[in-house]
């Protein structure tokens, strides 16, 4: 297939700046602060619809705000919660959530406890998937942070340690997390949303999960490098229709895993204004589904390369390439309805992304980003990768291309306006 | 005419004193802290450790807060010498740590003026301002550039003496120096790092005759020296 010219207007949304204002106040001589973030996103692609948009006729329906608050109550302990709400086509769908909310107790740099609902460290960016001023693009790369999962990967209900080390000899510091807690997965995620193409309705999604993180800043200036790893042990339950026996209406639908886990891998290297990024992930997820009718196992690989250079005050520029694939064998009565998928140069089994994109700050908290992405293949029907049948029911093509544009604005305190 | 030859020669040998003396290098900066933070030294990791909010106390206890420059050459030369960030980068890091719950933003003013007047009057302020900047009410903190286990204690201190040419002048200003004690409490060598050049020779002859506590391994800090013309 020929790449389309895509024609793409684009249209920047932006949102009240009155309704939200960083703010700071004292309090028994404790001081607290308030910030918030949204944005609002406009996403167009040229075939595919992606990430439960029709992006295909163009979608304004990209939009995510948050409000914190927090307070320093000794040199030790601070507590704070934060509230997140978004609509991304069908996901969200307005649904706020308490994105984390934890107590912090750190008796030394190199050992500190926090306890709550807590964001989990996976890699250089889960903890922070959200909060796209923080970095030059819009979405980061799907293979690694597939932004349709957000809610199912991002915090758990637990607790941490944590701290961080310098080592001698000017060998650098080493920063380590280690957790374990309860993952709950919202019933408006992509998990829950791409299981109704199946006809399963989740009442629940969720479980044990704990790994850590350990992070060395190298005496290399500028190099960090760092592993993470998750073990889960997430089941659902809900009802679906038994393709075996569809005559008897919704029936009652669990699932459990045998083996859950991921790896991560990175590096990052960052001199003068140029910042490179590089990440794998490996996700390997077996489960068992109504005591043996489905037993599945699921191998997702990804990995991708980026940079991004400010080339002015208000100005930076980036590109990745993002390269994800998936393997995918069934076993059990249902298994035919799910043929195996191994060959990941398929375009079922892989997503290869390139993107370019283009920051501007308008000034310190307001940011437009353009962005386009340059895709092949739309991985599988059985994870949510982005591409979801539901939106797409004429069928997939290979190449395609999106391009959007994303306004956002974040608050901050800790200037002159104390 | 010989009035006026002798008054050329003085208005000459002002003028070279003056142009070699110079004002500190651009970028030159002491670290202040509020009098209620009871520690007269502190390492380099400790004041990257204070700066990321990886610690809100030093090791002898005293409660400590992070104060910002919005910009400048003081702002420019602290980021790269002790936390070897931009201020993009920085500004990413303390967002990165207010959005995930792990840290405050820390205070933000824009002037050397406006640091030292709020960490004067705010316990447990620490700023870093320019090197001439007049450091009333506050305390300037000797960088210690290696590991705080190696912290070393000054107890001979000779002052430099004033070139008297220089005070007659009111040619003032701070050499900043960077010395290495022996384990014994030596000084062992000693280098420039900035302000007026013309008068490191005395600061240099003087601090070279400092003695400090002894230690199980060399030690390198930083010092600096004050020439205040009306002293």
């Amino acid at each position: 297939m020929h790449r389309q010219i895509v024609k793409v207007a684009l249209f920047c949304l932006c949102v009240g700046q009155t309704a939200l204002q960083a703010q700071e106040f004292k309090l028994f001589d404790r001081t607290i602060q308030f910030h918030g973030f949204a944005s609002q996103g406009f996403i167009y692609t040229n075939d595919n619809n992606w990430l439960t948009m029709h992006t295909s006729q163009g979608s304004g329906a990209f939009t995510d705000f948050g409000a914190n608050v927090s307070m320093q109550i000794t040199d030790k302990f601070r507590i704070g919660a934060q509230v997140y709400d978004r609509n991304l086509g069908n996901l969200g769908e307005w649904h706020p959530s308490l994105d984390w909310a934890f107590a912090d107790y750190r008796f030394k740099p190199w050992f500190g406890i926090r306890g709550g609902k807590v964001k989990t460290v996976l890699g250089l960016y889960n903890d922070t998937q959200d909060l796209d001023f923080l970095r030059p693009f819009a979405l980061l790369p799907q293979s690694v942070y597939p932004t349709d999962i957000r809610d199912a990967s991002i915090a758990h209900l637990g607790g941490d340690i944590y701290g961080s080390v310098s080592l001698r000899r000017r060998l650098g510091t080493i920063s380590y997390t280690a957790y374990a807690g309860h993952r709950s997965d919202s019933l408006y995620s992509g998990y829950t949303y791409l299981a109704s193409e199946f006809g399963v309705h989740f009442s629940s999604y969720g479980g044990l999960q704990y790994g850590g993180d350990l992070r060395w800043n190298t005496p290399v200036k500028g190099l960090l490098i760092g592993a993470s790893r998750i073990d889960q042990d997430v089941a659902g339950k809900g009802t679906f229709i038994n393709p075996l026996n569809p005559g008897a209406g919704f029936a009652p639908y669990s699932d459990k895993p045998e083996t859950d886990w991921t790896n991560q891998y990175y590096g990052e290297y960052i001199v003068g204004k140029l910042r490179i990024d590089s990440e794998y992930r490996r996700f390997l997820h077996a489960q068992v589904v109504n005591g043996g009718i489905l037993e599945t196992t699921t191998d997702v690989r990804g990995w991708y390369v980026s940079g991004a250079y400010r080339v002015a005050k208000r100005l930076a520029l980036g590109s990745y390439y993002s390269r994800y694939s998936i393997t995918h064998v069934a076993g059990g009565p249902l298994a035919p309805l799910f043929p195996d998928q191994t060959d990941t140069s398929l375009p079922a089994n892989h997503v290869y992304d390139k993107v370019l994109t283009a920051r501007v700050d308008l000034n310190r908290f307001w940011n437009v980003k353009l962005e386009g992405h340059f895709m092949n293949g739309y991985g599988s029907s059985i994870f949510p990768d982005g591409f979801y049948p539901q939106v797409k029911p004429t069928g997939f093509q290979t190449q395609h291309e999106c391009a959007g544009s994303q306004d956002e604005f974040q608050l901050l305190e800790g200037g002159t306006n104390a | 005419m010989k009035i006026a030859t002798t008054n050329l020669k003085r208005l000459l040998v002002a003028a070279v004193v003056l142009l070699g003396s110079g004002r500190a290098l651009a970028g030159d900066i002491k670290v202040i802290a509020n009098p209620s933070v009871r520690a007269d030294t502190i390492s380099v990791a400790e004041l990257r450790s204070v700066f990321l909010e990886e610690r809100r106390s030093l090791s002898d206890g005293s409660h400590v807060e992070p104060v910002l420059a919005k910009g400048g050459p003081a702002h420019e030369a602290f980021l790269k010498r002790y936390l070897s960030k931009s201020d993009d980068a920085l500004q990413t890091y303390y967002r990165t740590l207010v959005f995930t719950g792990t840290g405050s933003m820390p205070k933000v003013l824009p002037s050397d003026s406006a640091i030292v007047n709020y960490v004067a009057r705010t316990k447990g302020a620490i700023g870093y301002v320019d090197i001439d900047v007049p450091a009333e009410g506050v305390k300037v903190l000797t960088i210690l550039q290696t590991g705080s286990h190696a912290e070393r204690k000054l107890v001979v201190r000779i002052e430099p003496e004033y070139p008297e040419t220089l005070k007659r002048l009111q040619v003032g200003g701070t050499v900043r120096l960077q010395i290495t004690i022996s384990p014994k409490g030596s000084v062992d060598s000693v280098e420039l790092l900035g302000g007026s050049p013309i008068l490191a020779e005395a600061a240099v002859k003087a601090v070279k005759q400092w003695v400090y506590t002894p230690g199980p391994s060399p030690t390198t800090i930083e010092v600096s020296i004050p020439f205040d013309p009306k002293r």
